[in-house]
């Protein structure tokens, strides 16, 4: 299988060459363009239980699309996903990554994706009670609105809660006043997010919110 | 005249230098920015034809009633020209041929190439996206935008394009409205719905994102409307 | 004035990612020194920054969008990395003022060094009414670093004698230059061309436009609202 992901950063897609025999993993709707003869079959992904958590508390969609290659020669599949932004690659290897709710997009078929208890100081602080965990191997596609900038933590760093997108599962989270009482309310920063721990986090560079917010001014 | 293509695939602006006696068409509401003594002329069609039918037919297509001419002055001039939402430009030149490209994307042409609306069958109305089409001929360059990054596919035989993901294609192709998966079942739970499926030989160009996905995103979480 | 690409370090050490369509600036302050940032634009930064809020004052604020606060970020102890996104999806530039003015469309200005002063400038009835945009531009003059971001991508246009520039695509402009809202053709097109009212500069300066401007992607995004539910 082999990928290319073009339009970085601004509106990231993915085009997948299926050799035959081969199948991958996409979250319903995100086909842009695909070869006819791929085949396309829509699953629940983990059974119906699993697959509503997916769609209420992980922004993600009921279904999923299974493609696969049932023929002689490579077929291409070009994804992509519901929002301009970027799209980042990553490799499992046994082990797994925390994701904002809704970035996952697509992936070869042995990765896990399954929500978890993000605890309640994670709702206070804008993100919601759940996240996103994928596991397992092979290689998986999230993505979101902005660029994505991956970031080395080694001690404590802090970021705004609206652009943390993935962390580690070993990373300690907190959420506390960006400033004094006052300063949060009026700051514009309100809460914000402490994280302990070393490895990779991933930002994001704008977010849906912080669009929402700019443009409310501008509707009639 | 030059066209050059800036900041491509997602602010992307379109800097087109003319030469003294060039006109350029485009559409309403995208000039950024021009040279001093550019002038600016409007009418329903091309600049010395009028064409009030013609015009109402490409209303049809999501285009402007009205198109602008630009001509520079005595020493030539600049004109940079934008797109009403983020997204990619890309310039065609035909010699001859022609191009079907969705309404909607047409931004700007050199002066001998014909617009027309282009009915392509209750394909139009079926495809749930309200895709209408223009017929673009003649000889010169056409400008055509996307939301999202454009990206050629070669049709040789059979291909699927989501229907939201058109921009452009040769008027060599066919297509038809078809469901995406084996069965009707699969196609609207998978959430494809509805995909044309071109055939025959030539090229189509895609656009790598899709405007309704992104505007159920954000429209709900804005401000409601009275 | 300098734009990024000058060999001669002054100010602040920063770096842009994600330009143009989403871009985002980190800026390493050193130690007990402040920088002055938009309120709700930093997006990530080291335990060590202390953060104050300033009023910035003034009613007329308050009609140009632009938020009432900017946040002032000290380093203590130590040097201390602060990473910024403005919320509108575009571009990001600098430029170092060295004792002269630039203008800022009202809600461009990012953040700056301590010794430039920002003051709103209210454009007048009929420049600002008529063009269309907010009634006001935000003055920054004296001496540092100044950030500023756009909606869409900048492009940087040396004017040496006139310039056109439709009125909603304007991010900044030198002091040196003059303004004029006209319209563009004749009558015919003031009214049907959909270009509206433009902004005729002239002089020597320079200008920064942005590649879209907000009120198609106002109009276009109108139907996917929710409505308001009478009672």
């Amino acid at each position: 299988m082999e990928f290319q992901l073009e339009g970085k950063p601004s509106f990231a897609y993915i085009h997948v060459d299926l050799a035959p025999g081969e199948t991958f993993i996409a979250e319903s709707d995100a086909m842009a363009s695909m070869s006819s003869d791929l085949d396309m079959k829509a699953k629940l992904n983990g059974g119906l239980f699993a697959g509503l958590m997916r769609k209420f508390l992980g922004g993600e969609s009921l279904f999923i699309n299974e493609f696969s290659n049932n023929g002689s020669k490579s077929m291409r599949l070009t994804l992509t996903q519901g929002t301009p932004g970027d799209i980042v690659q990553k490799e499992l290897n046994g082990d797994s990554y925390f994701l904002q709710p809704g970035a996952y997009i697509c992936s070869t078929p042995d990765v896990k994706v399954s929500i978890e208890w993000a605890g309640f100081m994670s709702w206070i602080g804008g993100e919601g009670l759940f996240r996103l965990k994928i596991s397992g191997n092979g290689i998986v596609f999230f993505g979101a609105y902005g660029c994505l900038l991956e970031k080395e933590i080694d001690g404590e760093y802090i970021v705004d809660t609206s652009h943390l997108v993935g962390y580690e599962p070993n990373m300690k989270l907190k959420q506390q006043l960006s400033g004094s009482l006052i300063s949060s309310l009026t700051s514009g920063e309100g809460l914000v997010t402490r994280i302990e721990g070393k490895g990779k986090i991933i930002i994001q560079t704008r977010s849906i919110s912080g669009l929402t917010s700019w443009l409310n001014r501008y509707l009639y | 005249m030059e066209i050059d293509i800036q900041l491509r695939p997602g602010s992307s602006a379109a800097k087109i230098s003319l030469a003294t006696g060039e006109t350029l068409t485009a559409e309403g509401g995208s000039m950024i920015a021009m040279s001093n003594d550019m002038s600016l002329t409007t009418t329903t069609y091309k600049k010395n034809k009028g064409g009030v039918l013609k015009a109402l037919k490409r209303m049809v297509s999501g285009e402007s009633f009205f198109m602008n001419h630009y001509e520079p002055g005595p020493n030539g001039g600049a004109i940079y020209l934008a797109t009403a939402l983020p997204g990619d430009m890309m310039t065609m030149e035909l010699n001859g041929q022609g191009l079907v490209v969705q309404g909607g994307s047409y931004v700007a042409s050199s002066h001998d190439i014909e617009i027309d609306f282009s009915w392509q069958g209750l394909k139009s109305v079926f495809s749930g996206e309200g895709l209408f089409w223009l017929n673009i001929n003649g000889t010169g360059k056409v400008i055509v935008n996307s939301f999202g990054a454009i990206y050629p596919v070669e049709v040789d035989g059979d291909y699927i394009v989501d229907t939201g993901h058109i921009v452009a294609f040769d008027e060599t192709l066919d297509f038809k409205i078809t469901k995406a998966g084996r069965s009707w079942i699969s196609s609207m739970l998978g959430g494809e719905g509805l995909v044309c499926k071109f055939n025959g030989k030539g090229t189509v160009w895609c656009q790598s994102h899709n405007e309704s996905s992104f505007g159920k995103i954000v429209g709900p979480k804005l401000r409601a409307r009275k | 004035m300098e734009s990024q690409a000058t060999e001669i370090k002054k100010g602040f050490d920063f770096k842009f990612e994600g330009k143009p369509d989403y871009g985002y600036i980190t800026v390493k302050i050193p130690a007990s020194e402040t920088l002055k940032v938009e309120a709700s634009a930093m997006a990530t930064m080291d335990t060590n920054l202390k953060m104050k809020t300033k009023f910035k004052g003034g009613f007329s604020r308050l009609f140009q969008g632009e938020s009432l606060f900017i946040n002032e970020f000290t380093a203590q102890n130590a040097p201390a990395e602060i990473g910024i996104a403005p919320a509108a999806p575009g571009d990001v530039e600098h430029v170092y003022l060295d004792n002269e003015a630039i203008f800022l469309q009202s809600s461009a200005f990012v953040a700056s060094g301590m010794d430039v002063k920002a003051e709103t400038k209210f454009q007048g009835l009929v420049k600002g009414f008529f063009s269309g945009e907010n009634l006001f531009l935000i003055k920054c003059s004296g001496q540092g670093d100044l950030w500023f971001n756009s909606y869409g991508g900048v492009i940087e246009i040396d004017v040496n004698d006139g310039y056109v520039v439709d009125t909603g695509h304007i991010v900044a402009f030198t002091e040196t230059l003059e303004y004029k809202i006209s319209k563009v053709g004749g009558y015919k097109s003031l009214f049907f061309s959909g270009e509206g009212l433009v902004c005729r500069f002239s002089g020597e300066g320079k200008v920064w436009i942005q590649t879209r401007k907000v009120n198609p992607l106002a109009w276009w995004v109108h139907p996917f609202r929710r409505s308001r539910k009478n009672n």
